[in-house]
């Protein structure tokens, strides 16, 4: 390729990643600079780009709300919980899936992936008519948390992550006496680390963001989620928008802790050296 | 150490799509204690499937393992007191490399003094002293590879177990690498069990070598017995470098007839045991370094003579590699570089009637006399 026409394609591949870039910028800028406009009540949000005047007055009306810092903490508790145990049951489930040879690894490994294809509204009435009136569930983080415990793509998301994990070591870690147990915890786990990292953050934004199941669960005000609870501020009449995006704003917070705590594991090559000069 | 002993090994293995498929039918043999054993073959002959059983990575479809007095049939890897080294080193890589030699005896729960004891040692002996607060991608190749062998060392196992240690190295590492396992052997006395597919490898270091192809054992012999008697043409081709060369002939009136048309008058011995083959198909087995130019071949080498036209020469330095056709089959000569030899020229090449190998062409059975 000539140097002219390098240049060129940069260029281009560039302009592509600029208007990228911009696109996903630009609602997170707006929900930005929205929260700091004041435009309580009114139908119709306009936020101006780059505002007149700064107000801090959506943020007020926020956590004015009784409830406003029990939604974020009921959030954390609820996806860190989430996080949590779909770390732990996917990697274990991925592992074993995709390293141990056990009868009927494959028909259980398909049967899951199956599940996959349901739709999640089929399942729904179902579920809620098992966690509220069959264990009597109803209003708890119990209900928000159950059916979210471990997912079937998170599973199969691990185990392609753990088939390309070498098998010698695990080899040489039965021979140094290690037990399977030990194998998972001290030799697959950390070098399956930007596998989980990926899979924690997925996880955690995925069941932070999560409106529908919650809002179904929950009947108190005090154990609404951040998503189901910023939906208060919509009225028959009008919409505080300022204060939704106020709310909006500091519930996203915790997802740009994750991300910026766990970014490192997703550059990093950990198993480069396991094998192989 | 420790004695190993196969006793009507077989091993199946059962796919759902290719059926089932046998890797090892039915070995049997002894590693004597303290024994350098090489397992050499070409690949899937189940070299490396026979030692994952005796480490206890694989279960044998049938028959017995012993490793010293213990039948291990049913015993998990870490109570069969073996240690292993990986074709791929499987260093675990978030580990120091103390840390990596030390893993055994950690999980084995043994005495904070005893481990770092040991660690040290197996450091010392592999020189690794310095690099033991690395981790394993800081290290070379054949500074892994020492590692791997550390970890083996640190063990003390009754058995050692080389799966293809030195492939992943450069050919000039591989080399010194080779020294070193040979002088590790003699300075712990241990029994080694090496898989390897290069036969150099399997010559230098195997105080008995196991030739397996197909899952089946060929022979059990000692280097240099397998050079001068291999059992079969499977042996006898995979056994040296360059390969044995293969003539197709038929005996008459005490004559070996050459395909191509070439006669030679047999040894009197030869001539008495290829009778029964007066007028078959037979195969003759001859090395290339028994195979002299006419102008450089020693006396005792006898009148096995036969003309050809040379096709390819190799100049190697030391020697020259000659390549001319016989009958179908292309023949190799390493001959010496100062024989003057010209390309398309017709040459007439010596055979060592002492070195010469005599096979049944159905059996591929060596004929022994």
């Amino acid at each position: 390729m000539t140097s002219k026409s390098k240049i060129a394609l940069i260029a281009v591949a560039l302009a592509v990643l600029i208007v990228w870039a911009f696109v996903t910028v630009i609602p997170l800028y707006w929900m930005f600079i929205g929260s700091f406009q004041d435009s309580a009540a009114s139908a119709v949000f306009k936020p101006q780009m780059i505002p007149e005047i700064w107000s801090i007055a959506p943020y007020e009306r926020f956590f004015h709300k009784a409830a406003a810092v029990r939604w974020i903490v009921n959030s954390v508790i609820v996806a860190s919980v989430v996080t949590v145990t779909n770390v732990f049951f996917a990697s274990l489930a991925g592992y074993a899936f995709a390293k141990l040879k056990f009868p009927g690894s494959k028909t259980i490994f398909w049967a899951l992936l199956t599940t996959m294809m349901i739709p999640a509204q089929v399942t729904l009435i179902p579920l809620y008519i098992l966690m509220i009136n069959i264990f009597q569930l109803g209003d708890t983080y119990t209900a928000i948390v159950l059916p979210a415990v471990v997912s079937v793509g998170n599973v199969f998301l691990m185990k392609q992550y753990m088939s390309t994990l070498p098998t010698s070591l695990i080899h040489a870690a039965r021979i140094d006496a290690c037990s399977e147990f030990g194998i998972y915890r001290k030799v697959i786990l950390p070098m399956a680390k930007p596998g989980l990292a990926v899979l924690a953050i997925f996880t955690f934004v995925a069941q932070w963001n999560e409106f529908f199941w919650p809002l179904l669960v929950t009947k108190s005000s005090e154990m609404r989620t951040i998503q189901v609870g910023l939906a208060s501020f919509v009225f028959a009449e009008s919409t505080d928008y300022g204060a939704i995006m106020a709310g909006a704003s500091v519930g996203a917070l915790p997802m740009v802790i994750l991300f910026f705590s766990l970014q490192r594991y997703f550059l990093q090559g950990i198993t480069v050296g396991a094998v192989k000069g | 150490m420790a004695r190993v002993e196969f006793k009507n090994i077989v091993k199946v293995y059962e796919d759902e799509k290719r059926g089932s498929f046998t890797a090892v039918k039915g070995s049997s043999f002894v590693i004597e204690d303290r024994e350098f054993v090489v397992f050499v073959g070409p690949s899937g002959c189940g070299k490396t499937t026979s030692l994952r059983m005796i480490a206890g990575l694989e279960r044998q479809t049938s028959g017995d393992i012993r490793i010293g007095e213990r039948v291990v049939n049913d015993l998990h890897p870490k109570d069969r007191d073996i240690a292993m080294v990986f074709q791929d080193y499987a260093l675990y890589p978030h580990m120091t490399i103390a840390e990596n030699l030390s893993f055994g005896l950690r999980n084995l729960k043994r005495p904070k003094d005893e481990i770092e004891r040991k660690v040290k040692e197996a450091s010392s002996i592999l020189g690794l002293g310095d690099m033991l607060s690395r981790k394993p991608r800081e290290l070379s190749g054949g500074q892994r590879q020492r590692v791997a062998v550390g970890r083996a060392i640190v063990r003390d196992p009754q058995v050692f177990l080389f799966d293809e240690p030195l492939s992943n190295l450069d050919a000039k590492l591989r080399i010194q690498m080779r020294v070193e396992l040979a002088e590790l052997h003699k300075r712990l006395g241990a029994t080694i069990v090496y898989v390897t597919h290069d036969q150099v490898e399997a010559m230098t270091l195997g105080e008995r070598i196991v030739v397996m192809n197909e899952g089946e054992i060929q022979q059990i012999a000692s280097p240099t017995e397998l050079y001068n008697k291999p059992n079969n043409m499977f042996v006898a081709g995979f056994i040296g470098s360059p390969a044995m060369n293969f003539i197709d002939a038929r005996i008459g009136g005490g004559q070996a007839l050459l395909a191509g048309g070439t006669a030679f008058p047999l040894p009197e011995a030869a001539a008495r045991a290829l009778g029964a083959y007066e007028g078959k198909p037979i195969v003759l087995g001859v090395r290339p370094e028994h195979i002299y130019g006419e102008a450089m071949a020693p006396d005792r080498a006898g009148s096995a003579k036969l003309e050809a036209h040379v096709q390819v020469v190799e100049q190697l330095g030391a020697e020259s590699l000659v390549y001319f056709r016989v009958g179908e089959r292309m023949v190799t000569a390493r001959v010496h570089p100062e024989l003057p030899v010209a390309l398309g020229a017709r040459q007439t090449f010596v055979l060592d009637a002492a070195k010469l190998h005599w096979f049944d062409p159905q059996t591929e059975q060596r004929i022994v006399f």
